[in-house]
């Protein structure tokens, strides 16, 4: 990456000077956040993902891999969150090839705020940051412009408000395993009853140096109720005007399969048109 | 439409509402002051994006050599990136001429960057260090790029309240606990009146031993614990 | 003004059924509140897996045959046919690449994993980011009706038949009250050994 593709965007830019607005892109509306404990470090995240008013995902996943000992929540826009953790990932395991290291958590976040800082919060990725590595277990937060903080407990994104009031409230220091996954999981759940932007299940992480547990879905307070009857439609209630039945040997065979009008109607893409 | 450049037609014009939006400030009370036995530099803790307080311990005094260091103001992200870049600098320069920096020269890189780099970046930094050749030494660099080398200096949205305070009691010369109540006095002032500042008062004390760290927190108004056993 | 993706209109859907998967499409092509074409399909076969794409008009074409290339290649290359896995990835990076200039599309795909033959579908976003869902997806113009339609309609394990009978009726409700969509529609029902492409009734209004 860094190779990014820019020839549509005098067009767009043309676009949106005539008054067109610009893409609403799938934003992780989002409540992250990231607490360290007596012996490694636990990171949170709601799964409800937003597209203006609209839930786009109500079940995705916001903890990203970087590598075994280094996990990342992503909060703002979502493809952003999900290729730059990517990208940062491939990094790291090639840095941590050529030195022979297990790669360390400020290098991670060293590496996120300086591509971030590069593209001048144009790419919207805000990021938790949290591992264990040789010196420790570490929690980072990364902004989109690039700046970092380094605490005992984090939170991002528009959840981030209840979560930090549950974590003021209930922190305390050297907290156990299990403590710190309850305040954490807390933590999100207020972001999820309180804040409109998320929602769905609480997805946690837990990090020690021995190794890294994902609890997907650990909890999920927002079970739909199972339908008590269904809509079910009877075959041949809706009309079809014409069907063609493509084999799989067909399409193996050939590169594509192609409707071509050879001057005998094919029926499946003729419809009667009013001249 | 609203130009999304920096620059006006006149080439000149600098719009900071850009800069700003939604990114994270240092709103901030930063000083940094000489002393008889070398500099002490202060900063309140307070990060913010918009109302909201991101960080209330932020450490705003950053190191950027072995006995130069920097306090912060503006954009998080852009002084984190300068204060960065001049550290690697001064840690290439202190190889190559096997002679730790003076804290002119990293008054000089610091200035290199935020001069050339004036139109993207909102930094208001202040460089204090002590070395064996001009002992402590204060330099200011506010958001133009200039650079003077002052006796004591003030920088961020809360040193606007202080002006008064600092111009009638500095003294040249004070002796440490002097200078620490001065910096204690004058951002304790500066935490009360400025909404964008606040939490609780770090300061690092530099003189030919080295640098010493001091905390005070408000919950003792600001008497306490003080000087810092190990760096924090 | 309007979006660059309610210029053009159009609506597509796809759902996960037992041991089997649909995508769906409807046939309008506008320019605002003028039809053009009432013959304009959305939906791209690479291999036997299904990409649908909704949008500006002239970048479903672009994208459409821009994947067409990249799939192909991929083909000559690797000596097989593409999985939909894959196929969503290669969109993704393909949409993404253009973060700062994207075309205004939102994909769907769908398909049979090869080895395992487990239903597998996806949307996209414009710059690319994947919404991997268990149930369905939507996008086009229609997308808040299709949510509705089909967060009514959708249930686990349907059948290919009566899969079709769901995304049938909910794309039909769906267009008819969307201005901008209809026309008739194509649904395809992917299966373990063949793919069964309809063409609809729909509103000709």
């Amino acid at each position: 990456m860094g190779g990014f593709d820019f020839s549509n965007h005098s067009r767009n830019a043309a676009l949106h000077a005539q008054g067109f607005p610009l893409p609403t892109a799938t934003s992780t509306g989002t409540t992250i956040v990231g607490c360290l404990f007596d012996g490694g470090v636990v990171i949170a995240a709601d799964t409800r993902a937003t597209s203006g008013p609209i839930v786009a995902d109500k079940n995705c996943e916001k903890l990203h891999f970087i590598t075994p000992q280094i996990w990342c929540a992503g909060a703002g826009t979502a493809a952003d969150t999900e290729f730059t953790t990517s990208l940062i990932s491939s990094n790291l395991e090639l840095h941590s090839l050529s030195t022979g290291r297990q790669p360390r958590v400020v290098t991670c976040m060293t590496m996120l705020k300086q591509h971030l800082f590069r593209y001048q919060g144009h790419i919207g990725a805000y990021l938790v940051v949290a591992g264990c590595d040789p010196t420790g277990a570490h929690l980072f937060t990364v902004h989109a412009h690039g700046s970092t903080d380094k605490l005992p407990y984090v939170t991002m994104g528009s959840g981030s408000l209840a979560a930090m009031s549950v974590f003021e409230t209930a922190w305390k220091g050297n907290m156990t395993r299990q403590g710190a996954v309850d305040l954490c999981s807390e933590a999100i759940k207020a972001g999820i009853f309180n804040d409109l932007g998320s929602g769905s299940n609480v997805d946690v992480c837990i990090i020690t140096p021995e190794k890294a547990t994902l609890l997907r879905n650990h909890i999920t307070p927002n079970e739909r109720e199972k339908k008590m009857r269904d809509y079910r439609f009877k075959k041949g209630t809706t009309a079809v005007l014409n069907q063609k039945i493509i084999t799989r040997a067909d399409i193996s065979k050939y590169v594509t399969v192609h409707e071509l009008d050879d001057g005998t109607p094919v029926a499946a893409e003729k419809m009667d048109v009013d001249t | 439409m609203q130009p999304t450049g920096m620059l006006g037609e006149d080439g000149i014009h600098v719009d900071m509402n850009h800069l700003k939006k939604g990114e994270v400030n240092l709103g901030t009370s930063i000083m940094a002051i000489n002393f008889k036995d070398g500099v002490i530099l202060g900063a309140d803790s307070r990060t913010t994006t918009g109302a909201y307080i991101a960080n209330r311990v932020t450490d705003k005094l950053t190191q950027v050599s072995d006995t130069i260091w920097c306090c912060r103001s503006g954009s998080a992200a852009d002084t984190q990136a300068v204060a960065d870049i001049v550290q690697h600098h001064l840690s290439m320069y202190a190889v190559t001429n096997d002679e730790q920096p003076t804290t002119q020269t990293a008054a000089a890189i610091f200035q290199d960057l935020c001069y050339d780099n004036k139109d993207q970046l909102s930094a208001g930094i202040i460089i204090a260090g002590y070395d064996h050749r001009h002992g402590g030494q204060v330099y200011s660099l506010p958001l133009g790029g200039s650079l003077h080398k002052q006796s004591y200096a003030i920088g961020g949205s809360g040193s606007t309240y202080i002006y008064g305070y600092c111009d009638s009691y500095w003294k040249e010369n004070m002796t440490e606990e002097g200078g620490i109540a001065f910096v204690k006095g004058a951002l304790s002032e500066a935490i009360k009146w400025d909404g964008s500042s606040g939490g609780v008062i770090r300061m690092v004390v530099l003189t030919a031993k080295g640098a010493v760290r001091h905390l005070y927190l408000p919950d003792q108004a600001y008497e306490g614990p003080g000087k810092q056993p190990k760096a924090v | 003004m309007s979006s660059p993706f309610s210029i053009n209109g159009g609506a597509a859907v796809a759902m996960v059924g037992k041991d089997c998967v649909a995508i769906a499409c409807d046939l309008r092509l506008g320019l605002q509140s003028l039809t053009v074409s009432n013959n304009y399909p959305k939906i791209f076969p690479y291999g036997d897996v299904y990409l649908g794409l909704t949008g500006l008009a002239t970048d479903i074409s672009t994208v459409s045959d821009l994947l067409r290339y990249k799939v192909n290649m991929y083909r000559l290359r690797e000596e097989r046919a593409i999985s939909p896995q894959t196929l969503a990835n290669l969109v993704s990076s393909s949409l993404y690449e253009r973060r700062f200039g994207p075309y205004f599309v939102s994909p769907v795909i769908a398909g049979l994993n090869h080895k395992d033959g487990k239903p597998f579908i996806c949307g996209f976003d414009s710059i690319g980011c994947i919404d991997f869902a268990k149930d369905f997806i939507v996008s086009g113009t229609a997308s808040d009706q299709l949510f509705g339609m089909c967060e009514g309609l959708w249930e686990p394990d349907l059948g290919p038949d009566e899969l079709f009978e769901t995304i049938s009726q909910a794309l039909l409700s769906a267009v008819d009250r969307d201005a901008l969509s209809g026309w008739g529609a194509h649904v395809y029902i992917i299966e373990k050994d063949k793919v069964t492409k309809r063409l609809l009734k729909g509103r000709q209004d």
